[in-house]
């Protein structure tokens, strides 16, 4: 939680403090990111990217699907 | 968006925090006498929807009587695939029709992609607030 005590200190301190505490706080949440996926350890990715002519032959036998059930 | 519902970001491996939040639809597919009540990943880089084999063997969908075979992608490649049509309720939407890749991968999670989830509902994604809105298709004439 942010105190307002914390708040007033950062907005009481000079311009080139201010913008170390600016990086030093980028440069830890950029490590936190990179923390988020851990080594040694499996992500599987089975999204069907870029299958393009299963997509087309999906559509056509919705279609055809669509079709029928309006004649 | 008009006719919305939300829903959060389901997250299924406390382990890895907040890594782990993903936009899990719960929605129920019909088929016949069928029904299957699934949670189903959105995935909007997926060209297709994929249902994984046991789904579709709870539907009653027998693999030797769906005749389109299908070539997937990525870790899906390494599967035979074939086409398949039924009836999705999300939320109190109106029941649309949803094409599918039956895969006869085991551990694949039910995807819905591009082909024709996304052509039938329009999501908005607030991944900072861990919850997604999902809305039926403007109807054409609007």
């Amino acid at each position: 939680m942010v105190s307002s005590e914390l708040i007033s200190t950062l907005k009481g301190l000079n311009r080139s403090d201010k913008f170390y505490i600016m990086q030093i706080l980028i440069s830890e949440l950029a490590q936190q990111e990179t923390n988020l996926i851990k080594p040694d350890q499996a992500y599987p990715v089975w999204s069907p990217y870029d299958a393009v002519e299963a997509a087309d032959t999906m559509l056509k036998v919705l279609q055809a699907g669509q079709a029928q059930d309006h004649a | 968006m008009r006719n919305a519902e939300r829903y959060p970001f389901i997250s299924s491996d406390t382990a890895l925090g907040e890594a782990n939040f993903r936009p899990y639809l719960p929605f129920a597919l019909l088929r016949q006498q069928s029904s299957v009540t699934i949670s189903a990943l959105l995935d909007t880089g997926a060209s297709v929807n994929v249902l994984p084999y046991s789904t579709g063997i709870e539907l009653g969908y027998k693999w030797e009587r769906q005749t389109t075979a299908l070539s997937l992608t990525g870790n899906l490649a390494q599967h035979e695939a074939r086409v398949v049509l039924a009836q999705a309720v999300v939320g109190q939407f109106e029941p649309v029709q949803l094409v599918f890749a039956w895969t006869q991968a085991r551990n694949v999670p039910l995807i819905l992609g591009q082909v024709n989830f996304f052509m039938e509902f329009d999501v908005c994604f607030y991944r900072s607030q861990l919850e997604f809105v999902v809305s039926p298709k403007a109807p054409v004439s609007e």
